[in-house]
């Protein structure tokens, strides 16, 4: 409806800026806004000039026609960043608004320029890239009506440091073996959420390529025990990295013998399991309740993902989660083989709590 | 070109009510010379055409909107007091684009219907203010900044009380615990 034309769409986009600017629910309408432009974006519509028209980008025309030039083709260029580097390290004039480099889309392609295997970056043009990078990460800016009062960078240099450092290593691509000695280095690293996102995405691109689990021989691949430090630190990711989850749980793996591949699924699981214990609770046992009753996924995994949650998880609980994962537990497919007679096991034990306790809808 | 033909062809280009995203498409097309004729012929223009010929300025390169500034602007004027809702209203959106290059957002004084729209958006805003969607980029800034654009973040709902950690947590430790054991070895190699 918005996307009927380009009228309706400006007029849209007008208004809730505005509204964005409530100190109640703005930064809500922040994000229908956002969502609207991708939606445009998406349909391939050239809605550029509306959005950095409305960023107040137009005070820097030049940092504007830069990062322009790049959204409108979704790709980045090393000129076009040059130009938007010298003016945020400047040490001369004030940096343009921190805001007009935190777009959504730029970032993005920033993160993939840096962070995709074999994405060849000029190791010239690299440190400008990062240094944009980490600029909209982590400076902030203080306004007063509508004026800039001060800029902090405190945290700039070492969002820096810790970028470069990840960066190479993800560059060289190395394999599990080789990554070892460097765990606690990105252990550390990944506490900052943009580098986060940036391993999550070569975690992604390098366990979905199809020799990945061919020749891993670990039980548990150290890229997905980096997936697990990155939802420890990091409760906005937990979306994308079960997103990443659900994709390699549904791979089919075909070059893989059964039983291996029965043992793969059952780690990626431990990693569900470990996003729940995180705090990302209602999507995943939704998930697994989804792939009980669709019925496609052997029920030997369903009742591992059921074992490992009863393992770790006591009362109280909520309804809401109890109204999900009791019928999982009552399923005698799934429990039966789980239950004792005298009824001491963890199974029987959370069916009579939960009868106790809850009201079941 | 007299102003008729420049009239023909804005009808000929964006006439098309299919595709109300065209306004792009006339922008290479544009001259100084058509704007000065378009001036003479804005009133006899379908209101469609209008809209258009006006969001077209949006994609023009900024080079050429400062150099047809004075002529940009005329035709906004023009714009802003038709008589079709739509014609005005983007008219009045556009006025400061020539010049600054942002978008007008103190719409409410001057139209009521805007104003009217935007208190009763404002209420719903105001009461929907916990559902906490956050603006997209904040899954990239670190904790300081995210704090300064949105505020503290609620915890989680706590569906549950942890009685242990999970596997994860063993097979973190010691991964850890052979990563120092790697680095050392490589320090005293």
């Amino acid at each position: 409806m918005v996307c009927h034309g380009e009228h309706t769409y400006l007029y849209s986009q007008i208004m809730l800026n505005i509204l964005a600017q409530e100190p109640k629910g703005g930064s809500n309408i922040r994000r229908l806004c956002q969502e609207l432009q991708k939606c445009a974006n998406d349909k391939g519509l050239d809605v550029t000039p509306i959005t950095l028209a409305l960023s107040g980008a137009a005070a820097y025309p030049r940092a504007c026609q830069a990062l322009s030039s790049m959204l409108s083709r979704n790709a980045l260029n090393p000129a076009d960043i040059t130009i938007l580097y010298k003016m945020y390290n400047d040490s001369q004039y004030p940096p343009p608004p921190v805001d007009l480099i935190r777009v959504p889309s730029f970032l993005d392609l920033l993160i993939d320029a840096l962070f995709k295997p074999h994405s060849h970056l000029n190791p010239e043009h690299k440190p400008k890239y990062i240094f944009l990078l980490s600029y909209a990460a982590s400076v902030t800016e203080v306004y007063k009506k509508g004026v800039r009062k001060s800029i902090n960078k405190d945290e700039l240099k070492p969002t820096q440091q810790a970028m470069e450092k990840v960066q190479v290593l993800c560059a060289e691509n190395k394999n599990s073996s080789e990554l070892i000695g460097h765990v606690s280095t990105l252990f550390q690293c990944v506490k900052f959420p943009v580098i986060a996102i940036g391993v999550l995405k070569w975690v992604d691109d390098t366990v979905s390529d199809a020799s990945y689990f061919k020749l891993n021989t670990d039980h548990t691949p150290h890229h997905l025990v980096l997936l697990d430090e990155i939802t420890t630190n990091h409760l906005l990711l937990h979306q994308k990295a079960l997103d990443l989850l659900t994709r390699l749980f549904e791979s089919t793996f075909e070059d893989l013998d059964v039983l291996v591949r029965l043992e793969l699924k059952k780690t990626v699981l431990d990693r569900m399991v470990h996003l729940f214990s995180r705090g990302c609770v209602m999507p995943v046992v939704n998930y697994i309740r989804k792939c009980q009753e669709k019925q496609d996924t052997d029920i030997s995994l369903i009742r591992h993902f059921v074992s490992e949650v009863l393992d770790v998880i006591a009362p109280p609980y909520t309804a809401e989660f109890v109204n999900v994962f009791l019928p999982l537990i009552e399923n005698d497919d799934i429990t039966g083989t789980l239950r004792s007679e005298d009824g001491n096991d963890p199974v029987s034990e959370f069916i009579c709590h939960c009868k106790a306790n809850y009201i079941m809808t | 070109m007299a102003s008729g033909d420049t009239a023909l062809w804005l009808h000929n280009k964006l006439g098309s009510t299919d595709d109300l995203w065209s306004g792009k498409t006339i922008c290479a097309q544009l001259t100084l010379e058509k704007l000065k004729n378009i001036h003479g012929c804005f009133h006899t223009l379908q209101p469609h055409v209008k809209v258009k010929l006006m969001l077209s300025f949006l994609h023009i390169p900024r080079r050429n909107v400062d150099m047809w500034k004075v002529d940009l602007e005329k035709i906004l004027s023009m714009a802003i007091n038709d008589t079709d809702q739509w014609v005005s209203m983007v008219g009045e959106i556009l006025r400061p684009y020539p010049a600054t290059g942002s978008l007008n957002l103190e719409l409410e004084d001057n139209n009521n219907t805007f104003a009217e729209v935007l208190s009763d958006l404002r209420k719903l805003v105001k009461k929907t203010a916990d559902v906490r969607m956050l603006p997209m980029e904040c899954q990239f800034l670190n904790k300081t900044a995210m704090i300064a654009t949105t505020g503290q973040q609620p915890q989680p709902i706590k569906h549950f009380a942890l009685k242990r950690k999970p596997k994860s947590a063993t097979l973190r430790a010691e991964l850890l615990q052979k990563s120092t054991e790697v680095a050392n070895n490589k320090k005293s190699n």
